[in-house]
Protein backbone atom coordinates (compact mmCIF):
# COMPACT_ATOMS: atom_id res chain seq x y z
CA UNK A 1 0.00 0.00 0.00
CA UNK A 2 2.71 2.47 1.05
CA UNK A 3 4.84 1.54 -1.96
CA UNK A 4 1.89 2.00 -4.31
CA UNK A 5 1.13 5.40 -2.83
CA UNK A 6 4.78 6.39 -3.15
CA UNK A 7 4.87 5.33 -6.81
CA UNK A 8 1.66 7.24 -7.52
CA UNK A 9 3.05 10.41 -5.92
CA UNK A 10 6.27 9.94 -7.87
CA UNK A 11 4.31 9.68 -11.13
CA UNK A 12 2.27 12.79 -10.34
CA UNK A 13 5.43 14.69 -9.39
CA UNK A 14 7.19 13.63 -12.58
CA UNK A 15 4.19 14.74 -14.64
CA UNK A 16 4.10 18.13 -12.95
CA UNK A 17 7.84 18.57 -13.45
CA UNK A 18 7.65 18.24 -17.23
CA UNK A 19 4.73 20.68 -17.57
CA UNK A 20 6.06 24.09 -18.64
CA UNK A 21 5.22 27.07 -16.43
CA UNK A 22 1.99 28.64 -17.62
CA UNK A 23 -0.09 31.74 -17.08
CA UNK A 24 -3.40 31.24 -15.31
CA UNK A 25 -4.92 30.41 -18.66
CA UNK A 26 -2.97 28.75 -21.41
CA UNK A 27 -1.89 30.90 -24.36
CA UNK A 28 -3.03 28.18 -26.76
CA UNK A 29 -6.55 28.14 -25.30
CA UNK A 30 -7.33 31.59 -26.66
CA UNK A 31 -4.60 32.86 -28.97
CA UNK A 32 -3.24 31.69 -32.29
CA UNK A 33 0.58 31.50 -32.50
CA UNK A 34 0.22 31.38 -36.32
CA UNK A 35 -1.45 34.81 -36.39
CA UNK A 36 1.12 37.43 -35.33
CA UNK A 37 -0.17 41.01 -35.55
CA UNK A 38 1.46 44.43 -35.44
CA UNK A 39 -1.02 47.06 -34.31
CA UNK A 40 -0.22 50.69 -35.00
CA UNK A 41 -2.89 52.93 -33.57
CA UNK A 42 -4.39 54.92 -30.75
CA UNK A 43 -4.66 53.64 -27.20
CA UNK A 44 -8.20 54.58 -26.15
CA UNK A 45 -7.85 53.13 -22.64
CA UNK A 46 -5.52 51.01 -20.53
CA UNK A 47 -6.61 48.87 -17.60
CA UNK A 48 -3.65 48.44 -15.25
CA UNK A 49 -5.21 45.41 -13.57
CA UNK A 50 -4.84 41.96 -12.05
CA UNK A 51 -4.75 39.13 -12.94
CA UNK A 52 -3.64 40.76 -16.21
CA UNK A 53 -3.98 44.14 -17.82
CA UNK A 54 -5.80 45.26 -20.96
CA UNK A 55 -4.90 47.78 -23.65
CA UNK A 56 -7.85 49.02 -25.70
CA UNK A 57 -6.65 50.22 -29.06
CA UNK A 58 -8.13 51.60 -32.31
CA UNK A 59 -6.34 50.88 -35.57
CA UNK A 60 -7.17 51.91 -39.12
CA UNK A 61 -7.82 49.09 -41.57
CA UNK A 62 -6.58 49.29 -45.16
CA UNK A 63 -10.11 50.26 -46.23
CA UNK A 64 -10.11 53.19 -43.81
CA UNK A 65 -12.43 51.59 -41.25
CA UNK A 66 -11.55 51.78 -37.58
CA UNK A 67 -10.98 48.45 -35.83
CA UNK A 68 -11.24 48.09 -32.04
CA UNK A 69 -8.71 45.84 -30.35
CA UNK A 70 -8.66 44.40 -26.84
CA UNK A 71 -5.09 43.43 -26.01
CA UNK A 72 -4.19 41.29 -23.01
CA UNK A 73 -1.01 42.24 -21.16
CA UNK A 74 0.89 40.78 -18.22
CA UNK A 75 -0.06 41.58 -14.59
CA UNK A 76 0.95 44.90 -12.97
CA UNK A 77 3.85 43.26 -11.10
CA UNK A 78 5.31 41.86 -14.33
CA UNK A 79 4.80 45.11 -16.28
CA UNK A 80 6.54 47.05 -13.49
CA UNK A 81 9.42 44.60 -13.52
CA UNK A 82 9.95 45.34 -17.21
CA UNK A 83 10.07 49.08 -16.44
CA UNK A 84 6.59 50.09 -17.50
CA UNK A 85 4.48 52.38 -15.30
CA UNK A 86 0.75 53.07 -15.17
CA UNK A 87 1.59 56.73 -15.86
CA UNK A 88 3.17 55.75 -19.20
CA UNK A 89 -0.35 55.39 -20.54
CA UNK A 90 -2.57 58.31 -21.46
CA UNK A 91 -5.87 57.89 -23.28
CA UNK A 92 -5.50 58.88 -26.92
CA UNK A 93 -1.74 58.31 -27.21
CA UNK A 94 -0.29 56.51 -30.20
CA UNK A 95 1.56 53.22 -29.75
CA UNK A 96 2.66 50.09 -31.56
CA UNK A 97 1.79 46.70 -30.09
CA UNK A 98 3.08 43.41 -31.40
CA UNK A 99 1.23 40.28 -30.41
CA UNK A 100 -0.93 37.39 -31.49
CA UNK A 101 -4.56 37.43 -32.55
CA UNK A 102 -7.33 35.57 -30.73
CA UNK A 103 -8.42 32.20 -32.04
CA UNK A 104 -12.14 32.92 -32.07
CA UNK A 105 -12.30 36.66 -31.44
CA UNK A 106 -10.56 38.64 -34.24
CA UNK A 107 -10.59 41.82 -32.11
CA UNK A 108 -8.67 40.12 -29.31
CA UNK A 109 -4.90 39.91 -29.09
CA UNK A 110 -2.21 38.80 -26.68
CA UNK A 111 0.35 41.58 -26.45
CA UNK A 112 4.07 40.76 -26.57
CA UNK A 113 5.90 44.06 -27.07
CA UNK A 114 4.79 47.67 -26.72
CA UNK A 115 6.61 50.58 -28.36
CA UNK A 116 5.71 54.03 -27.07
CA UNK A 117 5.83 57.26 -29.09
CA UNK A 118 9.16 58.23 -27.51
CA UNK A 119 10.68 55.02 -28.86
CA UNK A 120 10.91 53.11 -25.57
CA UNK A 121 10.07 49.43 -26.01
CA UNK A 122 8.66 47.11 -23.35
CA UNK A 123 7.92 43.42 -23.06
CA UNK A 124 4.25 43.14 -22.02
CA UNK A 125 3.66 39.42 -22.54
CA UNK A 126 2.54 37.02 -19.85
CA UNK A 127 4.35 33.68 -19.63
CA UNK A 128 3.28 30.88 -21.90
CA UNK A 129 3.42 32.67 -25.26
CA UNK A 130 5.16 31.28 -28.32
CA UNK A 131 8.93 31.24 -28.04
CA UNK A 132 9.43 34.02 -30.60
CA UNK A 133 12.36 35.84 -29.00
CA UNK A 134 10.22 38.70 -27.63
CA UNK A 135 10.97 37.81 -24.01
CA UNK A 136 13.82 39.76 -22.42
CA UNK A 137 16.81 37.50 -21.86
CA UNK B 1 -28.96 49.65 -16.40
CA UNK B 2 -30.15 46.80 -14.13
CA UNK B 3 -29.56 47.52 -10.46
CA UNK B 4 -27.20 44.54 -10.01
CA UNK B 5 -24.91 45.92 -12.72
CA UNK B 6 -25.07 49.34 -11.07
CA UNK B 7 -24.12 47.80 -7.72
CA UNK B 8 -21.20 45.89 -9.24
CA UNK B 9 -20.00 48.99 -11.12
CA UNK B 10 -20.09 50.92 -7.82
CA UNK B 11 -18.18 48.11 -6.07
CA UNK B 12 -15.57 48.00 -8.81
CA UNK B 13 -15.04 51.76 -8.62
CA UNK B 14 -14.39 51.90 -4.87
CA UNK B 15 -10.96 53.02 -3.67
CA UNK B 16 -9.91 49.74 -2.06
CA UNK B 17 -11.12 47.47 -4.89
CA UNK B 18 -9.31 49.66 -7.42
CA UNK B 19 -6.14 49.66 -5.29
CA UNK B 20 -6.26 45.87 -5.02
CA UNK B 21 -6.93 45.45 -8.74
CA UNK B 22 -3.86 47.55 -9.59
CA UNK B 23 -1.62 46.29 -6.78
CA UNK B 24 1.65 44.52 -7.65
CA UNK B 25 1.68 42.30 -4.52
CA UNK B 26 -1.68 42.52 -2.73
CA UNK B 27 -3.70 40.75 -5.40
CA UNK B 28 -1.22 37.91 -6.05
CA UNK B 29 -0.96 37.38 -2.28
CA UNK B 30 -4.74 37.08 -1.87
CA UNK B 31 -5.03 34.90 -4.97
CA UNK B 32 -2.29 32.57 -3.72
CA UNK B 33 -3.85 32.34 -0.23
CA UNK B 34 -7.20 31.56 -1.84
CA UNK B 35 -5.78 28.63 -3.79
CA UNK B 36 -3.58 27.38 -0.92
CA UNK B 37 -6.57 27.29 1.47
CA UNK B 38 -8.71 25.47 -1.09
CA UNK B 39 -6.02 22.87 -1.70
CA UNK B 40 -5.83 22.03 2.02
CA UNK B 41 -9.61 22.21 2.48
CA UNK B 42 -10.31 19.95 -0.49
CA UNK B 43 -7.69 17.46 0.68
CA UNK B 44 -9.29 17.23 4.12
CA UNK B 45 -12.79 16.92 2.67
CA UNK B 46 -11.64 14.14 0.35
CA UNK B 47 -10.15 12.24 3.32
CA UNK B 48 -13.52 12.35 5.09
CA UNK B 49 -15.41 11.43 1.92
CA UNK B 50 -13.16 8.45 1.20
CA UNK B 51 -13.85 7.19 4.73
CA UNK B 52 -17.59 7.63 4.22
CA UNK B 53 -17.66 5.72 0.92
CA UNK B 54 -15.46 3.06 2.51
CA UNK B 55 -12.33 3.46 0.39
CA UNK B 56 -9.91 4.65 3.06
CA UNK B 57 -9.25 4.57 6.82
CA UNK B 58 -11.92 1.91 7.30
CA UNK B 59 -10.16 0.68 10.44
CA UNK B 60 -10.48 4.08 12.12
CA UNK B 61 -13.75 5.12 13.79
CA UNK B 62 -15.64 7.66 11.71
CA UNK B 63 -16.36 9.89 14.69
CA UNK B 64 -12.65 10.16 15.42
CA UNK B 65 -11.80 11.06 11.83
CA UNK B 66 -14.55 13.66 11.80
CA UNK B 67 -13.41 15.13 15.12
CA UNK B 68 -9.82 15.47 13.91
CA UNK B 69 -10.54 16.81 10.41
CA UNK B 70 -13.47 19.14 11.01
CA UNK B 71 -11.63 22.00 12.78
CA UNK B 72 -9.02 22.10 10.01
CA UNK B 73 -11.71 21.97 7.33
CA UNK B 74 -13.32 25.03 8.89
CA UNK B 75 -9.96 26.75 9.45
CA UNK B 76 -9.30 26.56 5.70
CA UNK B 77 -12.87 27.02 4.45
CA UNK B 78 -13.34 30.38 6.19
CA UNK B 79 -10.20 32.10 4.78
CA UNK B 80 -10.72 30.57 1.32
CA UNK B 81 -14.25 32.00 1.26
CA UNK B 82 -13.10 35.38 2.58
CA UNK B 83 -10.33 35.66 -0.02
CA UNK B 84 -12.77 34.45 -2.69
CA UNK B 85 -15.20 37.25 -1.84
CA UNK B 86 -12.32 39.76 -2.01
CA UNK B 87 -11.28 38.47 -5.43
CA UNK B 88 -14.86 38.80 -6.66
CA UNK B 89 -15.10 42.40 -5.38
CA UNK B 90 -12.00 43.34 -7.37
CA UNK B 91 -13.65 42.51 -10.70
CA UNK B 92 -17.40 41.86 -10.15
CA UNK B 93 -18.59 42.86 -13.62
CA UNK B 94 -16.32 40.35 -15.29
CA UNK B 95 -17.18 37.46 -12.95
CA UNK B 96 -20.95 37.75 -12.89
CA UNK B 97 -21.06 37.31 -16.68
CA UNK B 98 -18.68 34.34 -16.60
CA UNK B 99 -20.49 31.04 -17.13
CA UNK B 100 -17.87 29.04 -15.19
CA UNK B 101 -18.12 31.42 -12.23
CA UNK B 102 -21.91 31.03 -12.15
CA UNK B 103 -21.54 27.24 -12.40
CA UNK B 104 -19.06 27.38 -9.53
CA UNK B 105 -21.52 29.29 -7.35
CA UNK B 106 -24.30 26.78 -8.02
CA UNK B 107 -21.97 23.82 -7.32
CA UNK B 108 -20.69 25.51 -4.17
CA UNK B 109 -24.25 25.91 -2.87
CA UNK B 110 -25.05 22.27 -3.69
CA UNK B 111 -21.85 21.04 -2.00
CA UNK B 112 -22.65 23.22 1.01
CA UNK B 113 -26.22 21.90 1.27
CA UNK B 114 -24.95 18.33 1.03
CA UNK B 115 -22.46 18.96 3.84
CA UNK B 116 -25.08 20.73 5.94
CA UNK B 117 -27.64 17.93 5.49
CA UNK B 118 -24.99 15.37 6.42
CA UNK B 119 -23.92 17.19 9.57
CA UNK B 120 -27.41 18.07 10.77
CA UNK B 121 -29.21 14.83 9.90
CA UNK B 122 -27.12 11.81 8.96
CA UNK B 123 -24.12 12.41 11.18
CA UNK B 124 -26.32 12.79 14.27
CA UNK B 125 -26.69 9.02 14.32
CA UNK B 126 -22.98 8.34 13.74
CA UNK B 127 -22.33 7.31 17.35
CA UNK B 128 -24.68 4.39 16.84
CA UNK B 129 -22.67 3.12 13.87
CA UNK B 130 -20.27 0.27 14.47
CA UNK B 131 -16.84 1.66 15.12
CA UNK B 132 -15.10 -0.04 12.25
CA UNK B 133 -17.94 -1.31 10.08
CA UNK B 134 -19.62 0.30 7.08
CA UNK B 135 -21.53 3.51 7.55
CA UNK B 136 -25.20 3.83 6.54
CA UNK B 137 -26.18 4.04 2.88
CA UNK B 138 -27.25 7.65 3.36
CA UNK B 139 -23.83 8.59 4.74
CA UNK B 140 -22.12 6.75 1.88
CA UNK B 141 -24.26 8.73 -0.55
CA UNK B 142 -23.31 12.00 1.20
CA UNK B 143 -19.62 11.08 0.83
CA UNK B 144 -19.93 10.26 -2.85
CA UNK B 145 -21.97 13.41 -3.54
CA UNK B 146 -19.38 15.47 -1.69
CA UNK B 147 -16.52 14.01 -3.75
CA UNK B 148 -18.35 14.78 -7.00
CA UNK B 149 -19.62 18.24 -6.06
CA UNK B 150 -16.33 19.57 -4.63
CA UNK B 151 -14.38 18.20 -7.61
CA UNK B 152 -16.82 19.85 -10.02
CA UNK B 153 -16.60 23.10 -8.04
CA UNK B 154 -12.82 23.16 -8.31
CA UNK B 155 -12.81 22.21 -12.00
CA UNK B 156 -15.26 24.99 -12.90
CA UNK B 157 -13.21 27.42 -10.78
CA UNK B 158 -10.10 26.53 -12.73
CA UNK B 159 -11.96 27.27 -15.98
CA UNK B 160 -13.04 30.80 -14.94
CA UNK B 161 -10.00 32.52 -16.55
CA UNK B 162 -10.91 31.13 -19.96
CA UNK B 163 -13.41 33.50 -21.53
CA UNK B 164 -14.59 31.04 -24.15
CA UNK B 165 -18.23 32.08 -23.94
CA UNK B 166 -18.67 35.81 -23.88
Amino acid sequence: MKTKLFLLLLAVGAFCAVQPAQAHHAFAAEYDPMKPVTLNGIVTRMEWANPHGWIFMDTKESDGKVKHWTIETAAPSQLSRHGLKKADFTDGMTAVVKGYQGKNDPGLANGRTLVLKDGRSFYIGSVGGPNDGAEPQ
Amino acid sequence: MPSIVRTFAWLEGLGWTTALRESPYGYPLIETSHVACIVVFAGLVIMMDLRLVGLAFTNAPLAQIQRRLFPWQMATFVPSTATGILLFCVDPLRYYRNVFFLAKLVLLVLAGLNALAFHLKTYRRADRWDEDSQVTALARFAGAASLLLWSATIISSRLIPNNWFK
